[in-house]
């Protein structure tokens, strides 16, 4: 296992609310890490600063890639759009795929924005839409399947870049029990299994628990921590961006 | 919750103001101008002496049906932009306990309110106007005092312009779903049905048929009618077969896609092409007919150049006639796609600001948009033009060689006017940053 992501001393307030208060973290590869709490206890800002989507007031965040290390908070907004593009992927509790495009469309969009040929992004979406075993959904429109077929086409575009982490955000928020559990076994699979790093924020204790670690925050702040990192589960890595 | 919190809670600001306030009230505005200044054409045409009356009566009836469709549009795309703006806290009304009827009822009152600011300020814009408009020269006399509409007119347009937004509202109102978990825009998208061409073909069979036999008719006013008719009834008939044509071409955009915004510009059109046709048609037509009369125009002034003083005077004023309605169709239309893009930025702002933190650049999102509007509208307006050309092809050549500088000032006037719908897209990209940005602020 290395470090993926080194976080320290975040902070963040909105106007005179204070999100984030001193928040640190590692996340390393093959972890999976749930982040728990009431609303408005800075969970999402948690996940939005270690995403490079908002600026911490203070603290920073090292993305530590093949490459070498970039500090998210000292990137400029081009420069954190093409890391979110390039080394992450998320996931969203409502999917928000794009309703026009079918499924492989989908899953192809990303690296069609990194780049990459359209038939080559296809071929790569179909084989992560197969991996999910959902390879037969591939020209039909979003609005065609069922909430648990959605998520887990989110979870294939979130694959698409071979990204270093997903975030995931109340993954499993809109659907029931079972096909929650499918899901996460979904994400799972094709995160840490895979060498990825997961970081899921949800309110779910049945979600948390399929977790390696879990982060409990009130205030800004995380308040407990249970779960050790767990060691990447065998399989087959793939390589990481 | 009394009656009176739920108004107040219904008249808070919200996501995306105050562009999303000032787009359909600037909407209504130019719609109340463009009435307006058209009626008050219409009036000093009728007020015209002389033998030619009645030809300048009849082209500015024609004028006045093809600025119908955009203003049609740009009212209702008005009137729904001022609906949908209202989502959350449609939403929380439903969730508070007031009934769809009443949360119908408010925003319909809401888009009145607002088509009443903006028909009231296009009024009093057309008080500046219309002394410009008094300078036009037809039928060899400037239009003077004529093109002021009577003092009726005014209090007429604008209550004209209130319901148009009330009843868009109400019309629009179908196509959202108004419940306690949030406005969506019904998604069953209509489908393009290959009959339509069809009865396109019947109708310009029919048009055609009536149109070689109009001698039979007798009196000239059930010939003006039959002439009126058969034009609208080929405008209709645009509108039947339009959005069938901007599916094969945006068939075409899919195949060679080879980008995110291409793709999606692509996809967007093809699903639903109706929309997409919608919002160009008024363009389709006006390119049309500015084509078909400029040609006209063109070939009656080289004819008559040192003739008929009484034609090339005529020639001259169609071709004038022309460019008026050519340069406020696109206005309209710029108008009406500025606010149509708004409120779909507003629809599907979750996705956007989905979109933007898995890394796409709102470059992209908005290059998407524009495709998505710019590439039809280049589709009709060339095609328009070009069919046009086709219809009247040994003139438009004669024209060209003859009197090129009209036909140039008229494919200038379609360059500038799509320039003009650009410009329209451009405005509502604040729009999006702001939803961008609001989509940031979440603990």
């Amino acid at each position: 296992m290395r470090t993926l992501i080194e976080a320290r001393g975040l902070t963040k307030t909105f106007g005179a609310t204070p999100a984030l208060r001193g928040v640190d973290l590692d996340v390393s590869t093959g972890e999976s890490v749930a982040v728990m709490g009431p609303s408005g206890s800075g969970k999402t800002t948690l996940l939005h600063v270690l995403a490079g989507i908002t600026r911490p007031d203070a603290g920073t965040v090292r993305l530590h890639r093949g490459a070498g290390v970039v500090d998210l908070g000292a990137a400029g907004e081009k420069r954190r759009s093409e890391l979110r593009r390039t080394s992450f992927g998320f996931v969203f509790q409502q999917g928000l795929l794009v309703p026009e495009l079918t499924v492989l469309e989908n899953v192809a969009l990303p690296l069609l924005l990194n780049g990459v040929a359209r038939t080559d992004a296809a071929a790569e979406a179909l084989r992560l839409l197969a991996s999910l075993g959902i390879g037969e959904t591939g020209e039909r429109r979003v609005g065609e399947l069922s909430g648990g077929q959605q998520q887990r086409v989110a979870i294939a575009r979130a694959q698409a870049v071979r990204p270093a982490v997903v975030f995931a955000d109340e993954p499993t928020g809109a659907l029931d029990s079972v096909t929650s559990g499918e899901v996460m076994t979904a994400l799972l699979a094709s995160t840490v299994n895979s060498g990825r790093a997961l970081i899921v924020v949800t309110h779910d204790e049945a979600v948390a628990a399929r977790c390696g670690r879990v982060l409990r925050m009130r205030d800004g702040m995380v308040v407990a921590e249970s779960g050790a990192p767990a060691p990447a589960a065998a399989g087959e890595q793939e390589p990481v961006r | 919750m009394t009656l009176v919190s739920l108004v107040r809670l219904f008249g808070r600001r919200g996501v995306g103001d105050p562009a999303t306030v000032a787009l359909p009230a600037i909407a209504f505005a130019v719609v109340t101008l463009c009435v307006t200044v058209v009626a008050g054409g219409v009036h000093a045409f009728f007020a015209l002496p002389g033998d030619q009356a009645l030809v300048y009566r009849i082209l500015s009836l024609i004028a006045l049906v093809l600025l119908g469709v955009p203003l049609a549009t740009l009212g209702a795309s008005a009137a729904r932009l001022a609906a949908r703006r209202r989502d959350e806290r449609l939403s929380t009304l439903r969730l508070l306990g007031a009934s769809t009827r009443l949360v119908s009822a408010l925003t319909v009152v809401e888009a009145t309110t607002v088509a009443l600011a903006g028909a009231l300020a296009g009024a009093v814009a057309s008080l500046a106007a219309l002394p410009f408009g008094a300078l036009l020269r037809f039928d060899g006399q400037a239009l003077g005092a004529a093109i002021w509409p009577p003092l009726w007119a005014y209090p007429g347009v604008v209550a004209g312009v209130m319901l148009l937004a009330a009843a868009s509202a109400a019309i629009g109102l179908r196509r959202v779903m108004l419940t306690p978990l949030g406005v969506r825009t019904r998604t069953v998208v209509p489908r393009v049905r290959r009959i339509r061409a069809v009865i396109a073909v019947l109708v310009i069979a029919a048009a055609a048929a009536a149109m070689s036999r109009l001698g039979l008719f007798g009196s000239i006013a059930v010939v003006i009618a039959v002439m009126l008719g058969c034009f609208a009834a080929v405008l209709a008939v645009l509108g039947l077969v339009g959005p069938l044509v901007l599916r094969g071409f945006a068939r075409g955009w899919l195949r060679r896609a080879r980008t995110a915004g291409r793709l999606l510009a692509a996809r967007s059109v093809l699903d639903d092409p109706k929309a997409a046709w919608r919002q160009v048609s008024g363009v389709a037509m006006v390119s049309f007919v500015a084509v078909f009369a400029g040609v006209g125009a063109a070939f009656a002034e080289a004819s008559a150049s040192g003739g008929d003083p009484v034609a090339r005077t005529l020639a001259a004023d169609i071709r004038s006639g022309v460019l008026i309605t050519l340069i406020m169709s696109f206005a309209m239309v710029a108008c009406a796609v500025g606010v149509n893009q708004a409120a779909a930025v507003l629809d599907r702002r979750a996705l956007y600001v989905a979109l933007d933190r898995a890394g796409m650049p709102a470059r992209v999102m908005h290059a998407a948009r524009s495709r998505a509007v710019l590439a039809p509208l280049l589709v009709v307006t060339i095609g328009a033009a070009v069919c046009a050309a086709v219809v009247v092809l040994p003139l438009t050549g004669i024209a060209l060689f003859l009197e090129p500088l009209t036909l140039l000032v008229i494919a200038g006037c379609l360059a500038a006017g799509i320039g003009l719908v650009w410009a329209g897209l451009l405005a509502t990209r604040p729009v999006l940053a702001g939803v961008l940005a609001a989509g940031l602020v979440e603990v």
